[in-house]
């Protein structure tokens, strides 16, 4: 690197993440980097990366409180984007599309999902869940009928041919819990799941769900024995 | 509350704002604003641009929590992160290039206060960033300081530092560099 500006790429090729969070880009080079963002993962974590790690930064500037009419006016604002949302499915479909990552695969899926579980009234509010891999990109969406005693997994996308099983787990909320098996998924198509009475009760909101590849017919320890490949945790509708 | 407890409740918080809960936004707002604002305010200078921004941003939590993943980023990372990109995006639209105090004034202010650190976690962060920047050359830390706390461009900081622009980029160029390197040990 030299003094007059030029970078060599050894080193000026992958500082762009930390410029762009830094703030010194220009406003052209800020759209090209957001526009990035959206295809190159790769981008997104470094982004990631730099936001986290110099985010603490933002702890030297005082705290200022804003005047008390600006949340009357985040208020009205929100309110009319609100009333933008006809219903609530469309609402949670929103909050599905919001994933910006195969969304819409993830829709159809969340569609499928809503199909199975029915929007009959129950006792309790319907659950639902996307499960992502570690990349954040959705794997499964999870839907829990009113009832509380099925739940239906559909796949957001292609799996590759892993010859291993499928797992799906609940993790309850709480401190110190462990997994509980829901039972087998398959990789392609959508399946609904019995789930066992005693543990239709702790499958509320704030639980997780996780996905494992375990050997053929299943985890033989009763946990996950394999990576997980997504997670979730469900929400109510 | 403690660290984890404080931070799991805002997760649980954008998570609740994603379905469209919106005294979940509420709580959200009140736990983080006065934070916000100052970061904001710090950009911009200004009262009014910092309050409409602070609008913009709430307006953009509400829009896009479903974006926000907890395996990925804390809760008011997140926040700040979307705030400082609003208001430097404000700042750029303005086209205003800003008179800029020297940057030892900027110092003064952007030290960090232990007082202030209010999580565990974050202070762990915290300190682990202060001794990474520690080891990058003086000038070097107070340009990535400044850049980030006052959203300044590479020419403004130039300017400020009165040195010319190519030495500017190597500057923060040499110390993110560095900083990755360190950070990542």
């Amino acid at each position: 690197m030299s003094d007059d500006g030029t970078t060599t790429p050894a080193d000026g090729g992958n500082l762009i993440a930390a410029e762009y969070v830094l703030g010194v880009l220009g406003p052209e080079e800020r759209r090209e980097v957001e526009r990035r963002l959206a295809q190159e993962p790769a981008l997104a974590s470094e982004v990631a990366f730099w936001e986290e790690r110099l985010g603490g930064l933002a702890d030297a500037v005082a705290a200022v409180p804003p005047p008390p009419h600006t949340w009357s006016r985040i208020e009205a604002a929100v309110s009319a984007t609100a009333a933008a949302r006809p219903t609530s499915i469309w609402q949670s479909l929103a909050f599905w599309r919001g994933f910006a990552i195969g969304s819409a695969t993830l829709a159809a899926a969340s569609i499928a999902a809503l199909a199975y579980i029915g929007l009959v009234p129950g006792p309790r509010q319907p659950l639902m869940a996307t499960l992502a891999g570690s990349a954040g990109q959705p794997n499964f969406v999870a839907a829990v009928t009113a009832t509380g005693n099925s739940l239906v997994v559909v796949p957001a996308s292609l799996l590759t041919t892993d010859p291993r099983a499928i797992e799906l787990w609940l993790i309850p909320t709480g401190p110190n819990q462990r997994p509980h098996s829901l039972g087998l998924v398959r990789p392609g198509q959508p399946i609904r799941l019995t789930i066992p009475p005693d543990l239709a009760g702790r499958l509320g909101p704030d639980a997780t769900l996780a996905v494992s590849l375990e050997p053929p017919g299943g985890s033989p320890t009763g946990q996950p024995t394999g990576p997980v490949i997504a997670s979730g945790k469900l929400t109510s509708l | 509350m403690d660290a984890d407890a404080s931070r799991s409740q805002l997760a649980a918080a954008l998570v609740r704002v994603a379905a469209g809960d919106r005294a979940a936004l509420r709580m959200i707002y009140q736990d983080t604003s006065a934070k916000l604002f100052g970061v904001v305010l710090r950009i911009l200078r200004d009262r009014s641009e910092a309050e409409d921004v602070l609008q913009d941003v709430y307006v953009t939590v509400w829009q896009k929590a479903a974006a926000f993943d907890p395996g990925r980023a804390s809760p008011i990372t997140w926040l700040v992160a979307i705030a400082r990109n609003r208001a430097i995006d404000r700042l750029r639209a303005s086209g205003v290039s800003r008179r800029m105090e020297p940057i030892e004034a900027a110092d003064a202010v952007s030290d960090p206060a232990p007082a202030a650190v209010e999580r565990v976690e974050q202070a762990q962060q915290q300190q682990r960033l202060a001794r990474c920047l520690g080891e990058l050359e003086a000038r070097h830390a107070s340009a990535i300081r400044a850049a980030f706390l006052d959203g300044a461009t590479y020419e403004e900081l130039a300017a400020r530092m009165s040195v010319p622009l190519g030495t500017m980029k190597s500057w923060i160029r040499r110390g993110l560099f560095k900083l990755r390197a360190c950070l990542e040990r």
